[in-house]
């Protein structure tokens, strides 16, 4: 299992500069957490508490919402996970 | 019926086949309200306004600051202090005499959001605070008003196009409160971001091209690229 997760541009500062990671998992939360082990900076970006996301943190398949509960969505061999993160400046 | 200088003004885009003269007496008709006329407020506001939108409503209670001419081009030096709906009023109207423009000075809240709303055709969303665009989607999906959302911060843009009933809104996409901030950005990120908008706004008058509907269109100008990301109605959105 490969699947790539695409980081917003104001997170690559926590992925060493990457901006896209592969991971293995069968579900976006299971993504996050091995994005994490690699990465434990991404944890405070993306989580406000365990299991749960930050209000403005969006999670994207294959560049498709896969909104409410993104976390327990099924992955697969060769799936795109973006993240990006709520504005709302204007 | 379009006047002779009306023809003349707007020569170029009458030539445009998917604008036409219907589509110019279409844009001469509409009554478009914009909320915020700051970084976004003023490029969609300046755009729409040369275009030739009938009636537009600018909504803003707050006054013009040093701080917001980086990216606030409606507003100049000497408009420090004003209230920015009357900076803004002055500028286009100079643009174009020939529409019709109302500057509106108050804060959008809910004891007048459904008054300030009233009679507009479209809403654009060009506020600072996702607290204020709830309201706004709120109340254009209520009313069954077409809800045009931009947002920025840094360098990067959203945009989104809601018809009320038929596509995604805001609120579908709700997660929770998100704490104001102080955001960063720099001009040329709401100037792509509110022609985009005022793009929707136009297409969706005249009643040509694709709208950003079920998409979320994603621009980051520091990688200069545009991603699209799918959208679908929630079925526990609570609107």
């Amino acid at each position: 299992m490969s699947i790539e997760i695409y980081i917003h541009t104001s997170q690559v500062e926590l992925t060493d500069g990457l901006e896209v990671v592969e991971v293995d998992g069968k579900t976006v939360s299971e993504c996050l957490d091995h994005l994490i082990e690699h990465f434990p900076g991404m944890e405070k970006g993306l989580f406000k508490k365990k299991g749960e996301l930050h209000p403005f943190v969006e999670i994207y398949i294959n560049l498709e919402t896969v909104y409410p509960d993104e976390l327990n969505k099924p992955v697969k061999d060769g799936d795109k996970i973006h993240i990006i993160l709520m504005l709302a400046g204007g | 019926m379009l006047t002779r200088g009306e023809h003349e003004r707007y020569n170029r885009q009458i030539i445009i086949k998917e604008i036409g003269e219907e589509g110019q007496e279409r844009l001469k008709s509409a009554k478009v309200l914009i909320a915020g006329v700051g970084g976004l407020g003023s490029p969609v506001a300046i755009n729409l306004a040369a275009a030739g939108v009938g009636v537009i409503r600018l909504v803003d209670h707050d006054r013009v600051d040093l701080s917001n001419l980086n990216r606030q081009v409606l507003h100049w030096n000497e408009d420090i202090g004003r209230k920015k709906v009357d900076s803004a009023l002055e500028k286009l109207r100079k643009l174009n005499p020939d529409i019709k423009i109302k500057a509106i000075g108050e804060t959008i809240d809910d004891s007048n959001v459904s008054q300030i709303v009233d009679d507009s055709d479209l809403i654009v969303d060009a506020m600072d605070n996702l607290a204020a665009r709830y309201l706004l989607n709120k109340c254009a999906i209520e009313k069954n008003i077409p809800f045009f959302h931009g947002a920025v911060r840094g360098f990067e843009g959203r945009v989104m196009t809601v018809i009320p009933g038929e596509t995604a809104c805001l609120r579908c996409m709700y997660r929770g409160p998100v704490p104001a901030e102080i955001f960063p950005v720099i001009g040329v990120a709401p100037a792509v971001i509110g022609a985009i908008q005022a793009t929707e706004v136009i297409k969706f008058i005249v009643g040509s091209g694709y709208l950003l509907t079920n998409r979320l269109l994603v621009y980051d100008g520091l990688k200069l690229k545009f991603t699209e990301f799918k959208l679908k109605k929630n079925p526990d959105c609570d609107l």
